[in-house]
């Protein structure tokens, strides 16, 4: 947790506090005053269990468990704490000089992982975090026992990213369960750690992971930056870091990837990218990201390389089939139509001729109908999936032909042009290319070929203007790179890939404009400045309201 | 001049770009018949030795633009007006090359839509991309090198297979003495689109390798010399000397002819693409050159004049002829009227004051 964060969760607590009466915040020697204090905190919940016992033969000292139910690895709660707690009562002595908590901790709890804490603040955010803590009587220092647990959803195949041949685990909504499937991937001392917690009101854990001598210092002291500047009050996917960290936030096109896979976390780590893991989601941040990257899928490396290339090839033309398609279709049948051969032109000619609207419109109505049967098809109940699919297949399959307002042949252009979305492994790219494709059909039905190359240099040149954390976002093609190509659109075999240099040795020899540059305040997102002044009018105001 | 940098390879692709850009399209060096090509390449020689007069004072002034060290030798009463001249240079080929562009856009596909609403969309397109700035725009350029070039390999291949090639047409050579190549040369061909290298004096301070930088410009000179002349040959073989030299776009037709099982025919879209393509970089590099004088002569930010001077270039685009043929006949006017003072004299002038000084400066001390 950072010292920022701490506080500014405070000062919002005490504003909170400031309002209830007789609620002192602050740990008090005499244990039901402590605890009184505890669920006035928290508004008297009914997940708050406190159990209250006396340690030692009577009359004994009072004491006192307090945990969330549902959080708590219960387990862990009844053996480790409670019965080790009351079992080892012969340990217990009268004398005034012995500190009860330390010794307690020292000599009878049998919890792997507990501390001492005297810091209301603290205490309290360790109890809604599933901790338990042990309050004595007579004492303002607290032991917290690490019993967070409870329930989650285990691990299972990953949904958003399938392979044939590789690993077939995928990460949770727990960020523990996350981290433990990387580790258990890399046996490395050199994979390090560092944890954060974000989110003024969640205080979800972060954990940004890298391996050192990889990652770049720079990268790894930016990336830290710049998750150190993010203020929100609710960080409920990796999304909304995602958003705040990256580099330019007006652009279609994603600047960091996800991933569901821990064995793409793996691969990227090696690669010396950075991961951001969110505590709560099982998609996982790895930055910088270039464009290339979106085209990769983890199961490029267990297939052969030759038919890995096959592969590649066939998501980067799915990606201009899917920005292109309906738009080249318009075009070349609106204003270029010598282009198509005679008899496919003749063909063409009689199937418009039933069709009363001109090419343009007719995409646009296909192409806006399919996309609301994708969004229905995603966000429906999965019980009525078949009737979609059935009205889809039929409304736009045979009936609109057939009643006479679209042609046979766009049926085809925008059935491929939406498989074609469904080929491009990384699911944010697809959507950028959803997006860009609506302009693209546009710029066609005004002004034809003319429009489309226009807008592809503006496209090239959008995307040439990108940077992820420094690195171009069209590197190693622009600026071009030859050694950068061996794992771009070509998957060299890995015995060519394998240079056998050190990963440093590497990246100094990697061109000037290739390395991570710093020194990206200037270019941050707006929307993490934005937040920063607001956050700094919050608490400017929160202080007004205490005096 | 900033802190950006420009790599070489980008240089290569905009220079080369920048050549083609009309030139692949137009007939160049018509007046030689079917010798073009070879004045296009002495054109390129010429070219290039006038280049490296630009190269020595990029040399002797590695971080200041034409402006800069315009004022630099000349003084400022001189300097200013100079570069204020060379902006409006600058501008006026921007506005004629999107002339050029749009006008022959209308001819070869677009007959319905009106000149003014190709060239703004033109004219925006290139706001947009200079906004990103000029390493945005020279990154592009190696994109879309890669697509001029594929399309260029691809055709001429469809074009052996169609067998349409007749070596013969290209003979004899120099039937008629060599004046004719020369005169071609002298008239044209030094200056388009070569000597039009002279607004790479604005870009060059960002090149990143100060003494490799101008030779690499230079092999991309040399290189977009062989190849306008590959496809002048190309055309001529295609399509014979009378033919190629009374179209005013002489690749349409050549390419035309591709015609494989009925199956890949008419694919003059393709030039058209390279049209547009050449047409746009090489207005851009105009565009950034005009915008970086602008910004060096009146101190201003380099963003803040992007969209004034936008809108500029389109209207003296618009307002420069009241038709094509007028819009040509001042070109060749102004090709050897005027061109050759912006593009040798003051160059050479500074040259000379360059050298004298020089010289003279290095003597004091010893």
């Amino acid at each position: 947790m950072t010292a920022r964060h701490g506080s500014s969760g405070r000062s919002e607590a005490e504003a909170a506090g400031g309002r209830r009466e007789g609620v002192e915040r602050r740990i008090s020697p005499v244990l039901g005053e402590s605890l009184r204090n505890i669920q006035a905190e928290v508004g008297y919940s009914p997940d708050i269990k406190i159990r209250e016992v006396r340690l030692g033969s009577s009359p004994g000292i009072k004491a006192a468990a307090v945990h969330l139910s549902g959080l708590t690895d219960t387990q862990a709660l009844n053996e480790f704490v409670m019965g080790s707690l009351l079992q080892n009562t012969d340990l217990l002595t009268d004398d005034p000089a012995v500190h009860l908590p330390d010794l307690l901790l020292g000599r009878a709890l049998e919890i792997g992982e507990a501390s001492i804490m005297d810091e209301w603040h603290d205490i309290l955010i360790a109890i809604l975090g599933g901790d338990t803590a042990i309050f004595l009587d007579g004492y303002t220092d607290v032991i917290l026992c690490a019993t967070r647990g409870g329930e989650w959803r285990s691990v299972s195949e990953p949904t958003s990213q399938l392979v044939v041949r590789g690993p077939k685990d995928g990460f949770v909504e727990s960020i523990a369960t996350n981290i433990s499937l990387v580790r258990r991937r890399i046996h490395s001392p050199k994979l390090r750690m560092e944890t954060m917690k974000i989110g003024s009101e969640t205080r979800t854990p972060v954990v940004m992971m890298y391996m050192k001598g990889y990652a770049s210092d720079d990268l790894v002291g930016e990336v830290r930056k710049r998750l150190e500047k993010v203020a929100i009050d609710e960080v409920l996917e990796s999304g909304f870091i995602e958003e705040l960290i990256q580099d330019k936030t007006i652009t279609p096109f994603p600047t960091i990837y996800n991933t569901e896979r821990p064995d793409v976390v793996v691969g990227n780590l090696l690669e010396g990218r950075v991961a951001v893991i969110v505590d709560g989601t099982p998609f996982v941040l790895l930055l910088p990201a270039v464009f290339t990257q979106f085209f990769q899928s983890a199961e490029d490396y267990s297939q052969r390389f030759d038919i890995a290339i096959l592969m590649r090839i066939v998501r980067y033309l799915s990606f201009v089939v899917l920005i292109l398609g309906p738009s080249v279709y318009i075009a070349l049948t609106t204003y270029h139509y010598e282009m198509i051969p005679t008899t496919l032109l003749i063909n063409l000619l009689s199937q418009r001729e039933n069709v009363p609207f001109p090419a343009f419109v007719e995409a646009m109505l296909m192409e806006v109908a399919f996309e609301f049967l994708r969004e229905a098809g995603v966000r429906m109940p999965r019980v009525i999936g078949q009737t979609v699919s059935v009205v889809g297949a039929l409304i736009l399959g045979s009936a609109v032909v057939e009643a006479g307002i679209i042609t046979p042949i766009m049926v085809i252009v925008v059935a491929l042009t939406g498989i074609a979305s469904f080929a491009i492994p990384a699911y944010n790219m697809a959507i950028a290319g959803r997006l860009i494709r609506f302009a693209f059909l546009l710029l066609a039905g005004m002004f034809g070929f003319y429009g489309i190359t226009l807008g592809l240099i503006v496209m090239v040149a959008h995307m040439n203007s990108l940077r992820s954390f420094g690195i171009p976002y069209l590197s190693p093609f622009v600026p071009l790179s030859v050694r950068g190509q061996k794992d771009t659109i070509l998957r060299l075999p890995m015995w060519l890939m394998n240079t056998g240099k050190s990963p440093q040795q590497m990246r100094a020899e990697l061109p000037k404009s290739m390395q991570v540059t710093t020194g990206h305040e200037a270019t941050l997102s707006p929307a993490i400045q934005k937040n920063e002044e607001l956050q700094q009018k919050r608490r400017e105001e929160d202080s007004d309201e205490q005096e | 001049m900033g802190s950006v940098r420009i790599g070489l390879s980008q240089f290569f692709s905009i220079t080369l770009l920048f050549e083609l850009g009309t030139a692949l399209v137009v007939n160049l060096g018509v007046l030689s018949g079917k010798d073009a090509w070879i004045s296009i390449l002495l054109g390129g020689l010429a070219g290039i030795l006038v280049f490296l007069g630009y190269a020595y004072l990029y040399w002797k002034h590695p971080d200041l633009t034409f402006a800069g060290y315009t004022t630099k030798i000349l003084g400022k009463a001189v300097g200013i007006p100079v570069s204020i001249a060379y902006i409006i240079l600058y501008l006026n080929l921007a506005a004629r090359d999107m002339r050029d562009g749009s006008t022959m856009l209308a001819m070869a596909t677009m007959h319905h839509t009106p000149l003014f609403i190709l060239s703004t969309l033109m004219i925006l397109s290139a706001a947009y991309v200079l906004h990103k700035g000029i390493e945005v725009l020279t990154r592009t350029s190696l994109v879309f090198l890669l697509i001029v070039l594929l399309i260029g390999v691809f055709s001429t291949i469809m074009l052996m297979l169609s067998g349409s090639i007749n070596l013969n047409r290209l003979l004899p050579v120099m039937e008629t003495g060599i004046q004719p190549v020369i005169e071609s040369v002298v008239r044209q061909n030094y200056m388009f689109p070569f000597g039009e290298m002279v607004c790479f004096t604005m870009l060059m301070p960002y090149l990143s390798n100060v003494r490799k930088g101008p030779w690499v410009i230079m092999g991309a000179m040399a290189t977009a010399a062989l190849l306008l002349s590959f496809t002048m040959a190309l055309n001529i073989a295609v399509l014979g000397a009378d033919i190629a030299q009374r179209s005013p776009l002489p690749l349409m037709p050549a390419i035309s002819k591709i015609s494989i099982s009925d199956f890949i025919q008419r694919v003059d879209i393709f030039v058209v693409m390279v049209l547009i393509i050449g047409v746009f970089f090489k207005m851009s590099v105009f565009f950034a050159a005009a915008l970086i004088g602008i910004s060096e002569v009146f101190k201003l930010p380099y963003r803040k004049m992007l969209y004034p001077a936008a809108l500029l270039i389109l209207l003296i685009s618009m307002l420069d002829a009241r038709s094509f043929i007028e819009h040509l006949n001042e070109g060749g006017k102004l090709l050897y009227t005027i061109y050759p003072f912006y593009m040798l004299a003051v160059p050479g002038v500074l040259i000379l004051i360059t050298a004298v000084k020089g010289h003279f400066s290095e003597r004091r001390p010893g």
